[in-house]
């Protein structure tokens, strides 16, 4: 096919595509392990691409497989895939792809315009590995394209492939599902989401220090590193449990330390919060009162959960917080925005029987504190393998 | 609020020094009352902040509304019925229009203040004016409201206007030629966004198709900043050296304001600084929100006496500053404050979920 020349290939070349394969495929399996291998030597100690080469590791994906691969049916990759990917989080293409590869596709990925550091490491490492000669089956499985406003491009590629993963918002998948696809593509949409915490008080006021140190960098880490602009970074705090004020006071506390050392935004992330803050007072609704720790930690207090607490959505350190006595109350806020929940201080199975008995309509993900961003192959409540294979039912 | 009145019967630079902090700290403390007791959303700001209003502040303590604020909530001062005019603006990177809601007493100050400060600069007549910009009935009304205030704020000082683009926004020679067989011998006045400015007069103009030195006694009147046209590389030097050589213009004055303070606006002296009238202040604030030293780039907030219909007197712009450390400059007849604008705070890096 011929591509215009506004696009520009960082790896591999579209008329090459045309393999598919089992998913877990060993050939993947073991390109993923040596891709890890040279990218943690190419990581430049950026935190985002350690992360990557240890999820591509051979050990990580084998663990995967057990979870999500079954030797028993017969399936192989739906066949060629597109990814539209968003420039919110740099590595984000990256997960899209392996997503696609492990379940034995051809790939087709847009990566954003920006220029991230993390996208020309990885894609310099992908080519490195694909040198190998025994991955020139993988080559013909993997395209990466940037190109910005070439809708004769994005309407060509609609038409061949078989799904369309597409991240970016709400915006950017209404404008993509325009295009035309084939009768049988299936589009998965990865929309705009919002994201809670739910803090016990009690269990947390018995923490060590230590241990309280930790939960913060693991919050900070579900949030800062990525200026609050995840779908699956929470802006909401709900604090459960008795002693609330003395839990409150400790944990922005200990965050505000780490805010102090590490954070540093731009400064229209100063102006951005405290117009924030300044809309918030001036509407006047539902606010208790608020803390203005440092220019990128601000926290409001709200009376009561009300709904449409997504619209309230925020980034660069500004968050809500809210008591409640009752999980019951999730119901008030609770939508299909709601992605993630992350906790602390519940069993996993308190929370399993309580989400299983009550139909809520939302929350895809329910994860402990500090595994907000970790990304897996059931996101934003699809279960991934199963969409991007096709299953033979042989009786 | 009738010390208006009585500023505007002096130099528009007159206030100096402590008289002119002591003046503006009371004032501007009295107009933060006036708008607590007149806005019900300006109110609920300061009631929020838990701010003091028995005790009278410094400038550096009094609150500072966001300028975008103005484009999220209505904010008001007056009742509905008094509502004379309302001013939209889209600023730069938003959907949401900016709405500045003006009485008579208001939008009458905004003339008179701004009359005082164009006319100590260019001089006590009104003078032709070219218009580098189409007639305001051809600008599309949703997205560029910011130039139609702008002329119509200026051209009140015209005796004559024309207007260099016809609807397609297409220099109209015809005109463009008849005017300066006109008035080319005598001072007049060429005014327009910096960015219609640089397409229209350096880019697009054909210089064969008029006389040469026809500018030679204009005086050019420009603002609104670069950023339109910021693939260009420009910066003043550059953007003044290029209509010089190309139409021969020689005196080239940049302004700046916000349509959130019309009337107490800025013209660059010839030291190139923007000084603060007796009408207007300015602070420079670090990211803590904090103030800059002298000398330091920060965020700039604008203190203005004139907003009395809507509480604009104290904002904080989204743009970038700094005060004067040194200078020798004597323009105007003072030596008080001067400042430097250095372009737009840089949009959040595209790290938006919905931005690919």
């Amino acid at each position: 096919m011929e591509i215009d020349k506004k696009a520009k290939y960082l790896v591999g070349n579209i008329s090459k595509l045309n393999n598919f394969l089992k998913p877990f495929d060993p050939l993947i399996i073991n390109f993923l392990d040596d891709f890890s291998k040279i990218l943690r030597k190419e990581s430049k100690n950026l935190s985002d691409l350690i992360t990557l080469s240890f999820f591509c590791r051979r050990n990580n994906i084998l663990k995967l497989k057990n979870k999500y691969f079954n030797n028993d049916h017969v399936s192989f990759g739906l066949g060629l895939l597109f990814h539209i990917t968003p420039s919110n989080i740099p590595t984000n293409f990256a997960y899209s792809l392996i997503f696609g590869l492990l379940c034995g596709n051809s790939n087709i990925v847009k990566v954003p315009t920006k220029n991230f550091k993390e996208i020309s490491v990885i894609c310099e490492t992908l080519n490195k590995t694909l040198s190998f000669k025994k991955y020139i089956k993988v080559k013909r499985m993997i395209s990466i394209i940037r190109y910005t406003n070439n809708d004769e491009l994005t309407k060509k590629l609609s038409l061949i492939c078989d799904a369309r993963l597409i991240w970016g918002g709400d915006k950017t998948i209404s404008n993509i599902k325009k295009y035309e696809s084939k009768s049988r593509n299936i589009d998965i949409p990865f929309s705009d989401r919002f994201s809670i915490s739910l803090i016990n008080t009690e269990k947390y006021l018995k923490l060590s220090n230590h241990s309280s140190n930790m939960l913060a960098k693991n919050f900070y880490n579900d949030t800062y590193v990525v200026d609050q602009n995840a779908c699956s970074s929470p802006h909401l705090i709900l604090w459960k449990g008795k002693s609330s004020n003395l839990a409150k006071k400790k944990f922005w506390t200990n965050l505000k330390k780490l805010v102090d050392e590490n954070y540093n935004p731009p400064v229209i992330s100063s102006v951005d919060n405290y117009s924030r803050l300044v809309s918030d007072l001036i509407s006047k609704k539902n606010i208790l009162t608020y803390r203005a720790f440092n220019r990128s930690l601000y926290v409001i207090s709200l009376k009561k959960l009300s709904p449409n607490i997504e619209l309230k959505k925020t980034k660069w350190g500004f968050f809500y917080e809210c008591n409640i006595k009752d999980l019951n109350i999730l119901k008030n806020i609770t939508n299909k925005k709601l992605q993630t929940l992350t906790y602390f201080g519940f069993s996993k199975k308190y929370l399993k029987s309580f989400f299983q008995s009550n139909n809520f309509n939302g929350i895809d993900r329910i994860v402990p504190f500090g595994q907000a961003l970790n990304i897996d192959l059931i996101w934003d409540g699809y279960d991934i393998t199963k969409l991007l294979t096709r299953r033979i039912d042989i009786k | 609020m009738n010390y208006l009145a009585n500023l505007l019967k002096y130099n528009a630079y007159s206030l100096k020094g402590n008289e002119k902090e002591t003046y503006f700290k009371n004032k501007i403390n009295s107009l933060t009352l006036f708008h607590f007791k007149k806005s019900a959303e300006y109110r609920n700001y300061l009631k929020g902040l838990n701010y003091k209003l028995k005790e009278k502040k410094n400038l550096k303590d009094i609150p500072f509304l966001p300028v975008r604020l103005f484009k999220e909530h209505k904010l008001i001062s007056i009742k509905k019925e008094k509502i004379f005019k309302t001013l939209y603006s889209s600023g730069t990177s938003s959907l949401n229009l900016s709405k500045i809601f003006l009485d008579k007493y208001n939008a009458l100050n905004q003339i008179k203040v701004l009359q005082k400060i164009f006319f100590n600069v260019v001089g006590n007549s009104r003078l032709p004016m070219l218009i580098v910009d189409k007639k305001p009935e051809n600008i599309d009304r949703n997205n560029y409201n910011a130039s139609i205030a702008a002329i119509n704020g200026f051209s009140i000082f015209a005796n004559e206007k024309i207007y260099l683009l016809d609807h397609k926004n297409e220099i109209n020679y015809l005109v463009l030629k008849k005017f300066l067989k006109k008035n080319f011998k005598k001072k007049f006045l060429v005014f327009g966004l910096t960015s219609n400015i640089y397409l229209n007069l350096i880019e697009k103009l054909d210089k064969k198709k008029i006389k040469e030195n026809s500018f030679i006694n204009s005086v050019m009147i420009h603002g609104g900043g670069w950023k339109k046209i910021e693939n260009r590389k420009l910066n003043k030097e550059r953007f003044n050296y290029f209509l010089n050589k190309k139409i021969g213009i020689k005196k080239i004055i940049n302004y700046y304001g916000l349509v959130e303070q019309i009337g107490s606006i800025f013209f660059e002296c010839k030291c190139g600084y923007f000084i603060p009238s007796n009408f207007s202040d300015v602070l420079i604030r670090d990211a803590n929100l904090d103030l800059c030293k002298k000398g330091e780039k920060g965020i700039v907030q604008l203190i203005s006496l004139l907003p009395t219909s809507y509480p604009g007197h104290s904002i904080l712009t989204e743009d970038i500053g700094e005060i004067v450390k040194k200078h020798n400059c004597k323009c105007y007849n003072t030596n008080d404050k001067r400042f430097l604008i250095h372009g737009r705070l840089k949009d959040a890096e595209l790290r938006g979920c919905s931005d690919i």
